[in-house]
């Protein structure tokens, strides 16, 4: 399990998670991205996950505890390039509206407008 | 042909992904599709997740025991632990409700595992264990060639 936390200008916060995401790899991965995220003020969370090969509700207990400690009740979350079986199981967590269909360029253009008031 | 296995390990979460590849390798004849393999590892996950951290809270020693058979496209499999049972599997079973909410659990487990499942029963006893058992039916291959057409 890798990820690679990016961090772009405006507070929002890239997060790009690669290979098996399983309660046994979030009990690594998730005090680094915890730790990572301290450093900046945040407004967004953009989650990809074009290169993780899976995720089971492990990966829905990340993201929200991610959402309830760092993102503002004004911030926004949003999730990129989730396989069919990963929306799925977004859908039936109540996190469906937070998958986007944009680009990861897309997104964070589309979030600087919001935060910006166009 | 058909076939049956059975697997045991012990309760710590690496073994997670091995139970997750070993059902994979299972399940390999049946020539899966890729939506139907990803709901399959799903399910084999969380119910072996459940086993490892609530029937045994990851104590490295409790055993974790898959039996799967698979007959014709259908699989059928029993995840099962001998540790500290549910008290209230109907509770259990709602979607959202976790016992850990402390440890980042979703409380999503068993609605994913029965959405992703043709059927699915749980058993459980506090003190003697939990048992999980699904079937999951896979499509019939779909040949890519069309024969007979000029």
């Amino acid at each position: 399990m890798k990820h690679q936390l990016l961090f772009v200008e405006d507070g929002i916060a890239i997060i790009r998670l690669k290979g098996e995401l399983d309660h046994h790899a979030t009990q690594t991965i998730r005090d680094e991205i915890s730790q990572s995220l301290y450093r900046g003020t945040l407004r967004a969370i953009v989650w990809n996950l074009k290169e993780l090969h899976f995720m089971d509700s492990a990966g829905i207990g990340l993201i929200l505890g991610r959402m309830r400690d760092f993102v503002p009740t004004n911030g926004k979350t949003v999730i990129l390039y989730p396989s069919e079986t990963m929306k799925k199981i977004f859908q039936y967590s109540g996190l469906g509206s937070y998958v986007w269909s944009t680009t990861e360029e897309e997104t964070i253009a589309e979030l600087g407008g919001i935060f910006n008031g166009q | 042909m058909d076939n049956e296995m059975t697997l045991s390990f012990i309760a710590i979460s690496e073994n997670e992904g091995l139970a997750r590849m070993v059902m994979t390798s299972f399940i390999a004849s049946l020539d899966p599709t890729i939506d139907e393999l990803a709901e399959f590892k799903t399910i084999v996950s969380e119910a072996v997740t459940n086993a490892i951290i609530h029937g045994y809270e990851e104590d490295g020693e409790g055993i974790v025991t898959i039996r799967a058979k698979r007959s014709g496209r259908e699989i059928t499999m029993t995840i099962r632990d001998e540790g500290r049972g549910i008290p209230n599997v109907e509770q259990a079973m709602e979607p959202l409700y976790t016992s850990k909410p402390e440890r980042e659990r979703s409380g999503m487990g068993f609605t994913i595992m029965e959405s992703f499942s043709d059927h699915l029963s749980v058993w459980s006893e506090p003190q003697k264990g939990t048992a999980i058992t699904f079937t999951k039916e896979f499509l019939p291959i779909q040949s890519n060639f069309v024969l007979g057409e000029r």
